[in-house]
């Protein structure tokens, strides 16, 4: 490094100009505007080619999987929310269904509940896909796209702070189903929102996907092989992108996913281009899947109709002795979860969100560990970075999508 | 060090996963360190082509004390459905060794990186072994049950007067010694005649 040919500690610029050759360590990052996050990539570059590229994450560790084994079953889904902030609802409703499982409970799960858990996480899934279109973008210099994205993104946010009181992490799933039924209001907004999703994503396709610009950062950029993608355990859109047609909700259906008609969009180029128009077109099923909700909506109870592991109606507890004790018992002590461990998967924005959630048989999880789909997304960089050029390093990182609250947990 | 803060619950040694039937749709098979490679490797060339997730548990006072679990997947190309499996190793508490798998999926490198981070788990024969959430020059491992879940920086101090009590460990001695002296900064800010040290 800075150890000139004599051996004794020089310069920096010395040692450059003794150097016969281009090569040189950049350090981008953590503080980069680009990285979408606290991400440090240690690249070697000789010239303008990576030639080496070492993602350092950590910056973000929050310790949220230790929080979750100190706090109730009930409480431990307000911290998982905060993993992956993008969308938090698929956190929760992953966690939710692997305690169901532990319970033994995922059949008691009201039919309306089941509908409103797909309607949220589609969503949140569109809100997450928002972000990244706009923020991938400014990336590229497309500023104005960013306006047209958070836009959208701010209707569902608005949806979100109706149902659930808060716009980014409303906490409205619940072990056993739903805090509370829909709000009034709340599918007059989401009809608005429906009909005006289809000219808004014109909007954005027109002003991105074409783009000449744009097509000569992305193409042939950042290339994933389908061998690579599986060995190196890529799942979502980057995974299809590659050509391989895996999707939870296909493949071990949940929470009804299987009565819902839908597309899973594939590429086979396996370029920054062909992940960029999976998650285009993975925005429109999405709306094809809340359409479809919206349509068959049923009415209904939205909690299991069981207080060992569900909150008594709160009108009933003013009135019935029972109802008070289990709603004191409910908040004060949780409930206990019969030992076991299980592993429950979803299909989050960034690919398969898994929880690994062991009980042994207390009101507290024992473990709960997540298999973060960014992580695994984000740790190919240093595979594909390798023989592209610095500039092509911010498309790439964008197209892998990383989300840093869920890299770093 | 046993931590007085956590386990903070009824640490009973007992082995959840071995008293339920699976319960979810992935076929479980446990294994040794010593077999977990052939394991694996048998695995993936029955068609599990993709390691999904290398995760720890540290189930405290269990012999073995620690399980890694590995989550496979195979793909049915054409129909895009698939299939799970879990292999379960269990890692005994002295000295903690796993064979590194890097070599046969390169998706293992950073889930073995975190799972020596948290846990202390050491993988032999992998190519990279730091810590990969936690800062560079930290001691412990977070993840275990003996860590006391506020560090052992923070474990003697008074916990904010917030926390749930049922947090603390039945039989958890108040920290007297911080508590006092606060009393006595309390007192002197009224100005009040402190309060008599009882170590005194």
């Amino acid at each position: 490094m800075t150890v000139t040919n004599s051996g004794v500690p020089g310069a920096l610029s010395m040692d450059v100009v003794e150097r016969k050759d281009n090569r040189m360590v950049l350090s981008m990052g953590p503080q980069h505007p680009s990285t979408h996050g606290v991400l440090q990539v240690i690249t070697e570059i000789e010239g303008e080619v990576v030639t080496h590229a070492e993602p350092e994450i950590g910056y973000l560790h929050t310790g949220i999987e230790k929080s979750a084994e100190n706090l109730f079953w009930t409480q431990a889904s307000t911290v998982i929310e905060r993993m992956d902030y993008l969308s938090p609802l698929s956190n929760a409703l992953c966690y939710i269904m692997a305690v169901e499982k532990l319970l033994g409970v995922e059949k008691q799960i009201p039919q309306r509940a089941q509908q409103v858990r797909v309607l949220l996480c589609e969503l949140s899934r569109l809100a997450s896909h928002c972000v990244w279109l706009g923020t991938g973008g400014i990336d590229l210099g497309a500023i104005s796209t960013f306006f047209y994205a958070f836009d959208l993104r701010e209707k569902i946010l608005d949806l979100n702070e109706l149902a659930g009181g808060a716009r980014m992490h409303p906490n409205y799933l619940r072990i056993g189903g739903l805090r509370d039924d829909l709000p009034a209001g709340f599918l007059d907004r989401l009809d608005a929102l429906i009909k005006m999703y289809p000219g808004r994503m014109r909007e954005m396709r027109n002003l991105l996907q074409m783009n000449p610009i744009l097509q000569d950062r992305m193409i042939d950029v950042g290339i994933l092989s389908p061998d690579d993608a599986i060995a190196w355990a890529i799942t979502g859109p980057a995974l299809r992108a590659s050509g391989i047609a895996y999707d939870v909700r296909k493949a071990f259906p949940y929470s009804g996913y299987e009565n819902y008609d839908f597309e899973v969009p594939t590429r086979g180029e396996g370029d920054a281009y062909a992940r960029f128009l999976v998650r285009l077109d993975e925005m429109d099923q999405s709306m094809r899947i809340i359409e479809q909700v919206r349509k068959n909506l049923v009415d209904g109870p939205v909690v299991a109709d069981d207080t060992k592991f569900s909150p008594p109606p709160k009108e009933t507890i003013a009135v019935s002795m029972e109802a008070l004790i289990h709603h004191f018992k409910y908040v004060s002590e949780s409930f206990r979860v019969p030992p076991g461990d299980v592993y429950a998967a979803v299909e989050g924005p960034r690919g398969e969100l898994g929880y690994y959630v062991v009980s042994n048989g207390d009101n507290r999880p024992w473990r709960v560990r997540t298999r973060p789909a960014s992580l695994y997304n984000l740790q190919v960089l240093k595979k594909i970075a390798v023989g592209e050029m610095i500039a092509d390093m911010v498309v790439m990182i964008g197209s892998l999508d990383p989300v840093f609250g869920e890299v770093d947990r | 060090m046993p931590s007085s803060q956590t386990p903070p619950v009824g640490s009973t040694a007992i082995d959840p996963t071995a008293v339920r039937p699976a319960i979810d749709d992935a076929r479980i098979i446990r294994t040794t360190p010593a077999a977990l490679r052939d394991c694996l490797r048998s695995l993936k060339a029955e068609g599990f082509a993709m390691l999904s997730d290398i995760g720890g548990v540290d189930y405290l006072e269990r012999d073995p004390r620690f399980d890694v679990v590995y989550h496979l997947l195979k793909f049915a190309a054409a129909t895009g459905s698939a299939e799970r499996v879990r292999v379960l190793c269990g890692v005994p508490g002295e000295n903690p060794t796993v064979p590194s798998v890097c070599d046969m999926w390169p998706s293992a490198n950073w889930a073995e990186r975190e799972v020596y981070d948290l846990f202390g788990v050491t993988f032999s024969g992998h190519p990279d072994l730091r810590r990969i959430q936690m800062p560079d020059d930290w001691t412990g491992h977070p993840l275990r049950k003996d860590y006391p879940l506020r560090g052992p920086a923070l474990e003697r101090t008074p916990r904010p007067s917030f926390a749930l009590k049922s947090n603390v460990a039945a039989g958890t001695p108040a920290s007297g010694k911080t508590a006092a002296a606060l009393q006595r900064q309390i007192a002197a800010a009224r100005g009040e005649q402190p309060a008599k040290d009882p170590a005194k």
